[in-house]
């Protein structure tokens, strides 16, 4: 054989195998085509773990029976790995994930970036009008729906009737911090076994930054002004501050440090607390026979203001986004209308009755007077919700969004630190007013940085 | 082949060095390779390449395991493919080409590393950009092109700016990057600890880890989740493995780095590329996933698409972009200065100058596109597929034909003009290669070692049947003649240059060497340390960490001012110790 022979061989075989591996290419194809038209179109929905999103994949064969050619896969995290996950996922347009659940501080962050799917086609029916405003605002950028609400709360003042009365004193609908002092104080005196208040002092942007914000807010507060210049060094912070370490190390419980949502919750279950502020969503446990042993003294009223016009409510809504990189708006659509409309609540009340309706979301929820027959603390939690304004949640002007946090993405991180240096307050470690100048450097620190990496 | 009779036909002291073997008293000992490859290795292209891994899906345990097995194949490589060549031809990959592979062999090569070269520097000056956008408040570049003109007229400048200092100032710009490799070690190590208590704490609320298992866990879980950009399982450990051997194929198994071994005494130094495996590609390719990774959490961006510029300035702060910088410059720098020459070697009756900016447009206009940072390793590795086939063939030709009686220097000694086994092998090799990666039946990384294998074969074959076996008295005779005027000219060179190595051992000297060493080197470290194992809580993290930033910076300068200083003294005393006596040249 000679080289050229030798050659034309090598050459042939490389052109036949790459021609039978374009055949075979072309033929799987083909059969990938036709096996997809007969195929149904699946939804992916990543979600957090928690019984209300468990109930909605139980009940979510009433969809995918009325939507036959859709199949629903759920993909169910952990918070902060969904977070994660989800964020790679449409940061880069993969569309792995149709639906995802997010809550109010990552929805005008993502849908800024693009990476949502405004909701302005909801199906005929869906009554976007319904859902009330302060909600909807905090879902949307540029007046824009980008998620639909799945539930909401906000946070108000739980109280025991029957330690207010042998006290003497009687909560008004509105009250102010000062008489939040002075109840507590006198409840205190009377009560050994009773704390006079109990407010979340476990370190964390979604723990005690969360009581302290907003907390704060009603002292006329903020954490930056219309120039992004952190504002911890004002008279209104170190009010705030002062008061909140000095109301829970005179009648709180004793590390109070280490009490989060979840333990402040058992404390109040279990008849340790006179007065607790925090969030909405907490009323139906403790008003439950089976969870609580004071289900049956337990009253509401608004959360505590200073007289300035905010109170210290915030608002926090978890809903259903449609990634933009989403293979299949019109199906997502259609699905988040489902999971976020009034049948939906209808259903969940036929099926495990009306106290477990997603609340917090709809007008017409409040309106239902077999929901406010079950949920007597109702009318209290609209109206916390309907007072909470994201847009506007300080006395003054701010160049944010967020009632209980910033909506920018360096918040998590600032806010944690910021709650490290009031937790070591509260513990008696440092003074307050070097927590706070600590509060303001970190935070001087972080938006510095933050707005240097500008992404706008 | 008209450059081989030229050879014969010229004093050998006329002909250009490179064309020549090394002279023994020029050969190094094993520290020069070990700071060597140190340096090469730990570049900008670390950083991409670190987070292309992650955007690949690769899991913890294989990219600990994998990366340990493949850069150990790799130094393997070098020491058992490259270094025995290189040590026994002393000759640098295109001279030897230059030599016995004819005229269209290596004009062809050369064109092909053109491309090559030219993706590198363009990759490396639009890394460079991603820091330069931040200080112009240019959004980060999240698409494949550019959707910010601004962004495309920084790298376009940066482009022109790197274009002209490689032509300028390239010796400048190549003894500046000698100096920085102890810094870039210590500032990637650094950036990864910096950044991992707030990784950490984003993921389980705490700053600190205990053990490291608890390492392990988060970059599992934040890092290497197995899950790659599509949101589809990700590369395994076979895959991760190829990529970490492959990235450097076309330096061992393609043999270009016989430019740097070729100094090397002994074979057995091919080992000290271990100092560019086990750190470059394996610590700081990790590290360099972290600190992505935690910048994508505090951005709320994906890894895929976080840029090394805002990577840099995260971990490091001001320190960030000086970092970006430097480390794209001084790799654009020569792989810009190579490109220019392989591409004078294409086009040799075109002005130098011409080229050069041809050269330079097209590295300006591909510095624009962010994909091409992106797909670095891929690039990588297919440039590895391209070349390896050189590598096969001059394999053969040194180790395998004398075990078969074929003359290793067959075509130099036949004198036709192009070496058509060498061309017919690789071109099939081509076809072979690129022809597998289409049928997709192995993993593209590892292409490289049937292509190769086939070169082998192949060219054996083919050089046989072309008269690498037959016997040419004549220029066999001319060849040891020329090789004798070689070793004569060489012991000329040697009695010239033989003089010994001056030591500096002046107070001012050490105490120069001290401040880079503890002002530049140790203090970051132990300022990175306190951040890693000294922050409790998030704010004691910031404190921390400001403090790393802010005094960093200046050590950084430190460093430099005092390094160069350092590196000029000693230069300066060399040139004090070289004899004046001249060498006359062989005839």
């Amino acid at each position: 054989m000679t080289l050229r022979k030798l050659l034309l061989a090598v050459a042939s075989l490389a052109m036949a195998s790459a021609a039978s591996a374009a055949s075979a290419a072309s033929a799987a194809s083909a059969a990938s085509a036709a096996s997809a038209a007969s195929a149904q179109t699946t939804l992916t929905i990543a979600t957090v773990s928690n019984p209300d999103m468990e109930r909605m994949q139980r009940l979510s064969a009433s969809f995918t029976s009325n939507n036959p050619g859709i199949e629903l896969v759920w993909v169910t995290l952990e918070e902060n790995i969904l977070r994660q996950r989800v964020t790679t996922d449409i940061a880069t347009g993969a569309g792995r994930f149709d639906i995802v659940m997010i809550g109010t501080f990552e929805a005008p962050i993502w849908a800024e970036r693009g990476w949502l799917t405004p909701l302005v086609e909801m199906p005929e029916g869906y009554d976007v009008d319904d859902i009330l405003p302060s909600i909807r605002t905090s879902l949307s950028h540029d007046g824009t729906l980008y998620a639909a609400p799945f539930y909401g709360e906000s946070a108000f003042t739980m109280y025991r009737t029957d330690l207010f009365e042998d006290a003497g004193l009687e909560m008004p609908d509105a009250p102010t911090w000062d008489f939040i002092r002075s109840a507590a104080s006198k409840i205190s005196e009377q009560n050994d076994d009773v704390y006079g208040i109990c407010l979340r002092g476990k370190p964390g942007w979604g723990e005690n930054v969360a009581v302290i914000t907003a907390m704060a807010n009603s002292y006329g507060a903020r954490w930056f002004d219309n120039d992004w210049k952190p504002q911890f060094d004002s008279e209104a912070w170190a009010s705030a501050v002062n008061d909140y370490v000095s109301l829970v190390r005179d009648y709180g419980p004793p590390d109070a440090t280490k009490n989060g949502y979840t333990e402040t919750l058992n404390l109040f279950q279990n008849g340790k607390c006179a007065i607790w502020v925090d969030a909405t969503v907490a009323a139906s446990t403790i008003t439950d026979p089976e969870t609580s042993n004071v289900a049956d003294r337990v009253g509401f009223a608004l959360a505590p203001g200073t007289g300035l016009g905010k109170r210290a409510n915030w608002l926090w809504v978890w809903s259903l986004g449609i990634s933009s990189s989403s293979g299949h708006q019109d199906e997502a659509m259609r699905f988040v209308a489902w999971a976020t409309s009034r049948d939906y609540t209808e259903l969940v009340a036929r099926e495990d009755g009306w106290v477990n309706a997603p609340p917090g979301t709809r007008a017409s929820l409040y309106q239902n007077s077999d929901y406010l027959k079950a949920a007597p603390f109702a009318e209290m939690v609209l109206s916390s919700i309907k007072a909470s304004d994201p847009a506007k949640p300080t006395v003054d002007e701010v160049p944010y969004t967020g009632i209980q946090y910033v909506a920018i993405p360096e918040f998590p991180g600032m806010a944690t630190a910021v709650g490290s240096r009031i937790a070591k307050a509260l513990a008696g470690e440092i003074p307050t007013d070097e927590a706070l100048k600590n509060a303001q450097w970190v935070t001087e620190k972080v938006i510095e940085r933050a707005r240097f990496i500008s992404d706008d | 082949m008209t450059h081989t009779a030229d050879a014969y036909q010229k004093p050998v002291s006329e002909l250009d060095d490179e064309q020549l073997p090394v002279p023994k008293h020029r050969l190094h000992g094993p520290g020069h390779f070990l700071g060597l490859y140190g340096s090469e290795h730990v570049a900008a292209t670390e950083f991409v390449i670190g987070a292309a891994f992650v955007a690949m899906g690769a899991t913890i345990e294989d990219i600990l395991i994998g990366l340990l097995i493949g850069n150990t194949l790799a130094v393997l490589s070098f020491w058992l493919i490259t270094a025995p060549i290189a040590v026994k031809m002393r000759l640098s990959l295109y001279s030897y080409l230059d030599h016995y592979m004819g005229d269209l062999v290596p004009r062809i090569y050369n064109g092909a590393n053109v491309l090559i070269f030219v993706a590198i520097s363009a990759a490396m000056i639009t890394v460079s950009a991603t820091a330069v956008r931040v200080l112009f408040d240019i959004p980060p570049q999240t698409y494949p092109y550019p959707s910010n003109v601004y962004f495309a007229l920084i790298a376009g400048s940066a482009s022109i700016i790197a274009v002209v200092v490689a032509y300028y100032g390239f010796n400048v710009v190549a003894e500046f990057a000698t100096i920085c490799t102890p810094w870039l070690m210590v500032m990637f190590t650094a950036g990864g600890m910096v950044l991992i208590p707030a990784l950490n704490e984003t993921l389980t609320g705490y700053t600190t880890l205990s053990s490291f298992s608890d390492f392990v866990n988060l970059a599992g879980a934040t890092v290497f989740t197995g899950i790659n950009a599509e949101g589809e399982p990700g590369i395994g450990l076979i895959e991760v493995i190829g990529f970490a051997w492959a990235a450097n194929t076309f330096a061992h198994f393609g043999l270009v780095d016989m430019a740097l071994l070729r100094y090397a005494k002994k074979s057995v130094y091919g080992l000290c590329t271990a100092t560019g495996m086990m750190f470059g590609h394996y610590v700081a390719w990790i590290s360099a996933a972290l600190m992505g990774a935690a910048t994508a959490s505090i951005m709320k961006l994906s890894v895929a698409v976080v840029s090394p510029g805002d990577v840099a300035y995260y971990a490091l702060g001001a320190t960030g972009f000086v970092i970006v910088i430097i480390a794209g410059w001084t790799t654009a720098n020569p792989n810009l200065y190579r490109a220019g020459l392989a591409a004078q070697a294409v086009f040799p009756s075109v002005p130098r100058q011409k080229v050069t900016l041809a050269v330079g447009a097209v590295v300006v206009v591909g510095s624009c596109f962010p994909f091409i940072y992106r797909s670095i390793l891929p690039i990588l590795a297919y440039a590895g597929l391209v070349l390896v086939p050189i590598g096969g063939i001059v394999f053969a030709e040194q180790r395998v034909f004398q075990r078969m009686g074929l003359k290793s220097n067959w075509h130099r000694l036949k004198g036709a003009k192009d070496n058509m086994p060498a061309l017919m092998t690789w071109g099939i090799c081509l076809v072979f290669g690129f022809g597998l990666d289409f049928l997709n039946i192995i993993p593209f990384v590892y292409l490289f070692l049937p292509t190769w294998l086939l070169s082998i074969i192949l060219y054996t074959v083919l050089a046989k049947r072309a008269g690498a076996g037959q016997s040419y008295p004549e220029a066999e005779k001319r060849e040891a003649d020329f090789n004798r005027r070689v070793e004569e000219y060489h012991a000329k060179l040697a009695r010239k240059e033989g003089h010994s190595e001056v030591k500096d051992t002046s107070l001012l000297t050490k105490g120069i060497r001290a401040v880079w060493i503890v002002i530049g080197l140790l203090v970051p470290a132990v300022l990175a340390w306190r951040v890693l194992f000294n922050s409790p809580d998030l704010y004691a993290y910031y404190v921390n960490r400001e403090l790393f930033y802010d005094v960093t910076i200046w050590c950084t300068l430190i460093y430099f001012v005092f390094a160069w200083w350092g590196l000029q003294r000693s230069k300066a005393l060399q040139r004090q110790g070289e004899p004046s006596v001249s060498a006359e040249p062989a005839e």
